[in-house]
């Protein structure tokens, strides 16, 4: 009989250690999608998940060192401090929750949208340099394009670098280019920024 | 059954250990969203939130200070008790988000 146990141990054993693995293996590919794991339903970040995942996690923990420092190992009393600590963490999500769909804005997703920073630099006529970047929401790739839509300077189409053209005779500053940043998946979501040439 | 307990402890450690490592490191690159983390929304238009920020450092101080109670305990037999104090300062700190949140989302217009 005490084989039989220690077959079905070791067996067990292995089939919960191979689950584990495959769990851990899909969430590092990105199969198991862990991207909105502490976000609303209207794609922010959510503070109270993020809270409750921390709660989780260090509860988790500290029960894991305190069982396997034992000898021999036993499922140590959960003190009700600690039942309260994650009760107050879980009850305060789920009023969130119930906040949040009280109102339709509040589970509105995201539009699709590209957003340049900075918004309106300052750049000095004669070389002076602008490095933009942006930040692409809910979209397929996250490549742009780049292009000067108006007024002077060039901007490279691949890394976002503006470039001021040379001081040009008889043209006072300052003057102003737009940059554009397009997304290479959708052309429909694009950002603009304005530099503003000294 | 001393080794079945070994492999099982190292099984759990290095599930565990996968886990924190992935999801932290994703939180870490960018992988798992955290725009906007300290925002809200009041018709559709983000301001920046106090309420969130001092929930997210209750949490954190929170965390770290039971996560160390733990690791000081010379023989652990039994999760440590939370003190009274940090359970009222958890639970205030949550009631303040709720009521800023509540606030945005029904009070100002």
């Amino acid at each position: 009989m005490a084989s039989v146990s220690v077959v079905a141990g070791w067996l067990i054993c292995g089939i919960v250690g191979l689950l584990g693995a495959i769990i851990l293996w899909k969430m590092a590919d990105g199969t198991i999608n862990l991207s909105r794991l502490i976000s609303e339903p209207n794609g922010d970040a959510s503070i109270s998940r993020l809270q409750l995942l921390v709660f989780t996690f260090v509860v988790a923990l500290s029960l894991f060192l305190v069982i396997v420092s034992g000898k021999p190992a036993t499922f140590p009393v959960i003190p009700a401090t600690v039942l309260s600590l994650l009760g107050i963490s879980a009850s305060s999500y789920l009023v969130s929750k119930g906040i949040q769909f009280s109102n339709p804005a509040g589970v509105e997703d995201r539009e699709p949208q590209v957003k340049i920073a900075p918004v309106n630099p300052t750049v000095r006529f004669g070389g002076g340099v602008q490095q933009f970047t942006v930040d692409t929401v809910r979209l397929s790739s996250t490549a742009v394009t780049w292009s000067v839509v108006a007024g002077p300077g060039r901007v490279d189409a691949q890394t976002g670098l503006y470039q001021a053209p040379p001081v040009t005779a008889g043209v006072a500053p300052p003057q102003y280019a737009t940059i554009k940043a397009e997304s290479a998946h959708d052309a429909s979501k694009f950002d603009l920024a304005v530099v503003t040439l000294i | 059954m001393t080794s079945l307990q070994t492999v099982v402890r190292w099984e759990s450690a290095l599930f565990l250990g996968g886990l924190y490592g992935i999801i932290l490191v994703q939180l870490l690159t960018g992988r798992i969203n955290t725009r906007w983390l300290l925002y809200g929304r009041n018709n559709g238009l983000r301001y920046f939130s106090p309420e969130r920020v001092q929930l997210l450092v209750l949490t954190l101080a929170g965390a770290a200070y039971y996560l160390l109670t733990v690791l000081q305990m010379p023989d652990p037999r039994s999760l440590p008790a939370v003190p009274n104090t940090w359970i009222g300062l958890l639970g205030g700190s949550n009631s303040l988000y709720l009521l800023g949140k509540a606030y945005t989302m029904w009070g100002r217009k």
